[in-house]
């Protein structure tokens, strides 16, 4: 009796512990009286339970060996034998059924694996299955080897043996006879997933993938859909194009897409290449002929663009002849001096109102949109450039404004060359920026001057930037910087080389290494000529409507700096200077003028803890400017109250009062 | 559902006049045509059906009121974005998403590739729904569906496809999933059999299992069994006596001139060659010469014996000509070139038939067009002599046992005429044969033409049926396996069109057969007796049923029945098996003393008998009748007979001499 309480305690200890008992018995249970399809389905059940346990993955294969499901039973041993890799008979199970069901290659590589590696009586089944699999192959091989020896160039013959070397896992043989069989009928993309697949097989990833780029390219749907499957998820690089167009150059996809590529990356004259080279070997490529057209049309080709576009209008593809006609309605109201306005799509209406509501992503949707429906509307050209350089995607920003530059209308013409004037520069191999700050402190009755001329070498796929860098800073009066010479009132001009990263978000990284020369000549604790090393991040953010803006409304601007310089005892100053305030419309009748009311939030610290170097400011400012000035000058009037941070050795007093006026150029050429 | 989807649906039915009458078809706003076609594959367009109603994108009032007849049955198809979709919560959202492969729950595993890709709105689908197929990359659902009340409503996010099997191969399937199921099944199928992909299965769940999917005949790959071999031997026998247990005959399937492997292994000497000298072994096949008579001799010996070992039902002489499909374009697959065949041909015409491959001889086929004409005329007679020799060694094999049935497996040359010069095959010459020899002239659907359409079997047919006056002789087979072509949407025939390409040769030959029974795909087999159920015409007036059928149908019926005012037999409890011709269908209140639950054969009448019952039929191999009480006499034309029975549980399966009978069975 005790007996019998302990086993029926330990069988429902058993049923509590084991998540997939209750399957597991209906299955052997169906099992049993030869039900295989209940017996699949709680088998199936178990797994579920018990994903983990090889041995009900077995039974569950059996099963379905026994319903004739062999595919699937193969599948299950895999798992099995993932799960229990020291199962031999597993791994025989799996691989005879591997060759029952066309996966031969596989089939080769675990029988082979095995006869190598197992027990004794392993060994021998696996010699055996081995052999049944390779003797065929091999003496397959032969055959279609000799075939070809025969009759070279034979289609059939190369398939037959790349197919059966692919199957005997001799890959490098494979490969070439998929290439070779596919260069005798290249039509036959789907022979480029192969290609591609034993590629891979090989390691040549890089090759797999320009074999596989071009199958996935095909107009053919399955080979496309079958080559993307053994390709990479992401975006192709240029370079796997350029390789996919190499092995496969009658590919018009491929190329059109490259073509399409080079478009969005802003190379445009090599995507006018492309489509010209494609319609050379493809005239009747009608999509080739439109786009080219098109950015014929937009650098003012009208010649080279009018009989591509005709071609397309002569045509049989309706939605293109459509497309064009709906673009060539503008050309010719261009060419006539139209000025009736093209009347506006519901698309750019969207596009409107989700710029203005500032739903950028939206924006920028619509407005690509529109420019696909109407390619000359140029209001539309200029918007896609500003809502590009919103999303601070300058490179894509400035071929807009490029191609806006363009525009019949003078209004939008002026408007895209100025915004391409200020970002141009951002996108020169060299520039050269200069920027004076003259400001005069009633502090220190005192006029200080601060300039800089910069040169700089844009190097493709350098993130960093080598410059030229020569400083300038000096005061009238010569005499402030009595504690420490080289705060305010230096007098001197810095020559230095350095590298600048970024801006990336705001940040830019840089460090200079040079020589000041103090040009009144040496003065006391000062040297004429000192090394100075610097370097530091800086960083600088404005919100809403910074000066300059169209209409009026609050802003906000941080700049931040930390700042090494050798000079100063091999200091470290952190600035933050901060503005909050608004900024007025422009006011015609003043000539265009513009106000900027806003108060100062100033904080310097240093690592070294000197006085000078520890103050908090703060107090109201005005920024002027007019309109017909360049963008980036100003005048400003800063009235401060500000307090030393540390006394020690100050000998002006804690506080402070100082009246700043100022003015601020900066330009870039 | 949403409230507002009620508002809309009682706002529309109150707007419109009450439902017209019902017809089992109504497509309202999209292409009428493919749906009719799909539908028809499953005989779900006939008059007796539930109603189904197509609604497409443009829609009218008229689409709309099939709403509140979904509920009490009908079945409510919607096609993309429409009002009515959306009222179901079928909504197309802003964004887009590009269609070129998809996966359907029915064979997630199987790619299914849309021939022209299409840009489709992303569609929201009700919680209630079931999706049943997706696009692939996205998961977009494109298909889904649900059940209301008796009816049920399948959404499809774009039409079919012109032809109804472009884009959606498992819509039917996904229909079965919502209740709605074929009401006719045929069991005249044929189907071949590797038994090398079936060995570790258990023969009687397939045998149950294939004769449930409308299997009468197995040709079984013969080849495997040419030399005896015990275990082997016991597989086969198992296997036979398994499918006869079920009803099921079993053909030998021959390949000759491939033997077998052990033949082509002994016998090194006999291998046929090819134009480029090289032994014939060509894909799976190693051919041998039969034109050698020591080959042929040592052949027909086997062949003969493999016939005495096992109960076979008939003889299946496939393909008996020669290779390949390339014809003389691809020398390294051309046969015959043996020596007997080089040694003939230069006696008759005075050249090595091997110069016309040779590109340096004068004789290149490139060069001289009469050398290569005279070539192939004689190849295709070749051809003739061999099929004509193997169907008389077929025909004296018969006369020892007379129940056996002759097939000869023949590719098409008449619909796709470069098979005469590709592979020798040449049906004109040999169907008069059918005159001398009765057997039954199978057509194999030919690689060449497998990715046309299903009307080609019309054509094929019609151009056989001018051949010869024994048409009830003629059959067709047709290959479900990957081909080589581009098709679209699936590699292999399945779902939709699997269903079409069955239908139509079904209805344009008496006798179908389909290579190979595990290249089926498991979402097809259980409805292909359904795509094969043959109806001219249905009637239904309130609880009768008129049924028409050219060869006899099953029709889903779940209570005993009269059949033209006599209680019926021919009932299994689930279907009731008519013969050929026009019956009138009605309800018994008490069933028949004894049941024939299945018959393998065509049945031409039935009726119960004080203590039995007695029937006529007509069948070319061995017929089985399945009973279910055990027969305590049987006669045979009046005669009384000792029949073989079969004994399977509560099963018991009658064994009758092929030809024309009447049979009367009394049971214990």
């Amino acid at each position: 009796m005790l007996a019998f309480v302990g086993l029926a305690a330990l069988t429902a200890a058993a049923q509590t512990q084991d998540p997939a008992y209750d399957p597991l018995e209906k299955a052997y249970a169906a099992l049993r009286s030869r039900d295989y399809d209940s017996a699949v389905a709680h088998f199936q059940q178990a797994v579920l339970l018990a994903p983990d346990r090889p041995s009900i993955r077995k039974d569950l294969a059996y099963v379905l060996l026994k319903v004739g499901e062999r595919e699937a039973a193969r599948d299950q041993f895999a798992e099995a034998m993932r799960l229990a890799p020291d199962d031999v008979h597993v791994a025989l199970e799996y691989a005879f059924l591997c060759h029952e069901t066309g996966k031969t290659a596989e089939a080769h590589r675990v029988f082979n694996q095995i006869r190598r590696s197992g027990e004794a009586e392993h060994r021998a089944t696996a010699e055996r299955a081995f052999e049944n699999i390779d003797r065929p192959l091999r003496e397959g091989i032969e055959r279609w080897k000799r075939a070809l020896d025969l009759r070279p160039g034979d289609f059939s013959a190369h398939h037959e043996l790349a197919r059966l070397a692919e199957q005997r896992e001799d890959y490098a043989l494979a490969e070439a006879h998929y290439l070779e069989a596919w260069k005798l009928r290249p039509q036959l993309r789907s022979l480029l997933v192969s290609l591609g697949r034993v590629r891979q097989a090989l390691g040549d990833a890089e090759g797999a993938t320009a074999a596989l780029l071009a199958a996935s390219r095909s107009p053919d749907t399955r080979t496309a859909e079958e080559a993307r499957a053994l390709l990479p998820q992401r975006y192709p690089y240029v370079y796997e194009f350029q390789n996919a167009i190499r092995l496969d150059p009658a590919n018009i996809e491929l190329r059109r897409e490259y073509a399409y590529l080079l478009l969005a990356m802003g190379r445009g004259a090599e995507a006018e290449h492309e489509f010209a080279s494609i319609l050379e070997t493809s005239p009747h490529d009608l999509l080739s002929a439109a786009q080219l057209g098109f950015l014929r049309l937009a650098r003012d080709d009208w010649a080279g663009a009018e009989p591509l576009l005709n071609r397309v209008l002569e045509g049989s593809d309706e939605t293109l002849k459509e497309r064009v006609r709906r673009a060539l309605e503008p050309l010719m109201r261009l060419r006539q001096r139209s000025e009736a306005a093209a009347p506006a799509p519901e698309v750019k209406v969207l596009a409107e109102r989700s710029y203005k509501a500032g739903y950028l992503r939206d924006a920028l949707k619509y407005f690509t949109a529109a420019h696909e429906q109407d390619p000359l509307d140029f209001s539309v050209i200029l918007r896609l450039g500003w809502t590009y350089n919103l999303l601070r995607q300058d490179d894509q920003a400035i071929r807009w404004f490029e191609l806006a530059r363009k525009s019949p209308d003078p209004q939008i013409a002026t408007e895209a060359a100025r915004a391409y004037r200020n970002l141009r520069p951002d996108f020169q191999r060299v520039r050269t920026t200069v920027w004076v700050f003259p400001v005069y402190s009633t502090r220190w009755r005192d006029l200080f001057s601060y300039g800089q001329v910069k040169t700089e070498v844009r190097l493709s796929r350098f993130p960093l930037r080598p410059y030229l860098s020569l400083r300038f800073i000096g005061d009238t009066r010569q005499t402030t910087g009595e504690a420490s010479p080289q705060y305010l009132s230096e007098s001197s001009l810095i020559a230095a080389f350095g590298l600048s990263g970024g801006p990336w978000k705001g940040f830019v990284l840089w460090a200079e290494a040079g020589s000041a020369v103090n040009y009144l000549g040496a003065r006391r604790n000062v040297p004429r000529a000192a090394p100075d090393y610097r370097g530091g991040i800086s960083f600088a953010k404005g919100f809403g409507r910074l000066l300059g803006s169209e209409a009026a409304g609050w802003f906000f601007e941080a700049n931040t700096d930390a700042v090494f310089v050798s000079r100063f005892d091999n200091d470290t100053l952190l600035y933050w200077q901060n503005r909050f305030g608004w900024t007025s419309p422009v006011v015609g009748a003043l000539g265009g003028l513009q106000l900027q009311l806003y108060w100062n939030g100033n904080l310097i610290a240093d690592v070294r803890r000197q006085y000078w170097a520890n103050v908090a400011e703060t107090g109201p400012g005005v920024r002027i400017r007019w309109k017909w000035m360049p963008r980036s000058v100003a005048f400003s009037v800063n009235a401060v109250r500000g307090r030393y941070l540390i006394q020690q050795g100050n000998p002006w007093g804690p506080q402070f009062y100082d009246l700043r006026a100022g003015f601020w150029y900066a330009g870039t050429r | 559902m949403p409230g507002h989807a009620r508002l809309l649906i009682r706002q529309v039915a109150a707007l419109l006049a009450p439902a017209a009458a019902l017809a089992s078809l109504h497509v309202t706003g999209t292409a009428a045509e493919p749906w009719r076609r799909i539908l028809e594959a499953w005989n779900l367009n006939l008059r007796s059906h539930r109603a189904i109603v197509v609604a497409g994108p443009v829609q009218d009032g008229q689409a709309q009121q099939w709403l509140d007849q979904v509920g009490q049955g009908a079945v409510l198809i919607l096609e993309g974005a429409s009002p009515l979709a959306e009222a179901l919560g079928f909504r197309p959202r802003a964004d887009r998403v590009r269609v070129a492969s998809l996966e359907d729950v029915h064979r997630p595993q199987l790619p299914i590739y849309w021939e022209r890709p299409l840009e489709l709105p992303l569609f929201e689908v009700p919680e209630e729904a079931r999706i049943f197929a997706r696009e692939k990359w996205t998961r977009a659902p494109l298909m889904a569906g649900f059940r209301r009340g008796s009816g049920a409503v399948l959404w499809l996010a774009t039409g079919p496809g012109e032809q109804g099997y472009e884009r959606f191969p498992y819509i039917l399937q996904a229909m079965a999933d919502l209740g709605v199921t074929p009401e006719f099944q045929s069991r005249r199928l044929w189907a071949f059999l590797d038994t090398s992909y079936r060995r570790r299965a258990d023969p009687d769940y397939l045998a149950r299992r294939w004769r449930s999917a409308g299997i009468a005949a197995l040709h079984v790959a013969a080849w495997h069994f040419f030399e005896p071999d015990p275990d082997n031997d016991r597989y086969l026998q198992d296997l036979i006596r398994s499918c006869h247990r079920r009803g099921i005959q079993v053909y030998a399937w021959l390949e000759l001139p491939h033997v077998s492997e052990s033949f082509w292994e002994r016998h090194p000497e006999w291998r046929e060659k090819t134009a480029l000298l090289q032994d014939a072994h060509l894909d799976w096949r190693k051919l041998m010469n039969l034109l050698n008579r020591d080959c042929f001799r040592a052949v027909a010996a086997g062949v003969r014996a493999l016939i005495e070992r096992f109960d076979w039902d008939g003889i299946n002489l496939a393909e008996l000509y020669f290779e390949s499909l390339e014809g003389h374009g691809n020398p390294s697959r051309l046969t015959p070139m043996n020596d007997d065949v080089r040694r003939e041909f230069r006696t008759r015409h005075g050249f090595d038939p091997v110069e016309l491959f040779d590109p340096a001889s004068p004789r290149h086929l490139a060069r001289d067009a009469a050398a290569l004409r005279a070539f192939l005329d004689f190849r295709a007679e070749l051809t003739h002599r061999l099929q004509t020799e193997w169907l008389e060694q077929a025909e004296a094999i018969r006369r020892e046992k007379p129940d056996l049935d002759i097939v000869l497996t023949h590719v098409d040359d008449r619909f796709d005429t470069r098979m005469r010069d590709a592979v020798g095959a040449d049906a004109a010459s040999l169907l008069p044969l059918l005159e001398r020899i009765p057997f039954t002239f199978l057509v194999e659907d030919p690689a060449t033409v497998w990715h046309l359409g299903p009307e080609r079997y019309q054509e094929i047919a019609r151009r056989y049926q001018a051949l010869t006056p024994r048409s009830e002789k003629l059959a067709i087979d047709l290959n479900i396996v990957e081909r080589y072509q581009d098709v679209y949407p699936t590699k292999q025939q399945t779902g939709v069109e699997l269903f079409m390409l069955v239908g139509t040769a079904a209805r344009a030959f008496p006798r179908v057969a389909l290579y190979k029974e595990s290249s089926i795909l498991p979402p097809d087999l259980p409805w292909l007796s359904s795509a094969t159920a043959m109806v001219r015409s249905v009637e239904r007036a309130g609880s009768r049923m008129a049924v028409d059928s050219p060869y006899g149908v099953g029709l889903r019926w779940s209570t005993p029945a009269r059949v033209s005012g006599r209680l019926w037999p021919a009932w299994d409890g689930e279907v009731l098996w008519l013969p050929p011709g026009k019956y009138e269908v009605e309800s018994a209140a008490e069933g028949p003393p004894v049941r024939l639950l299945d018959f393998n054969g065509e049945l031409r009448s039935a009726r119960v008998t004080p203590g039995g019952l007695e029937f006529s039929y007509e069948s070319s191999a061995r017929a089985f009748a399945v009973l279910d009480r055990r027969p305590s006499s049987v006669e045979i034309d009046g005669e009384a007979a000792t029949v073989r029975v079969i004994e399977d549980g509560d099963r018991f399966t009658l064994v009758l001499p092929r030809g024309q009978h009447w049979v009367g069975v009394r049971v214990e």
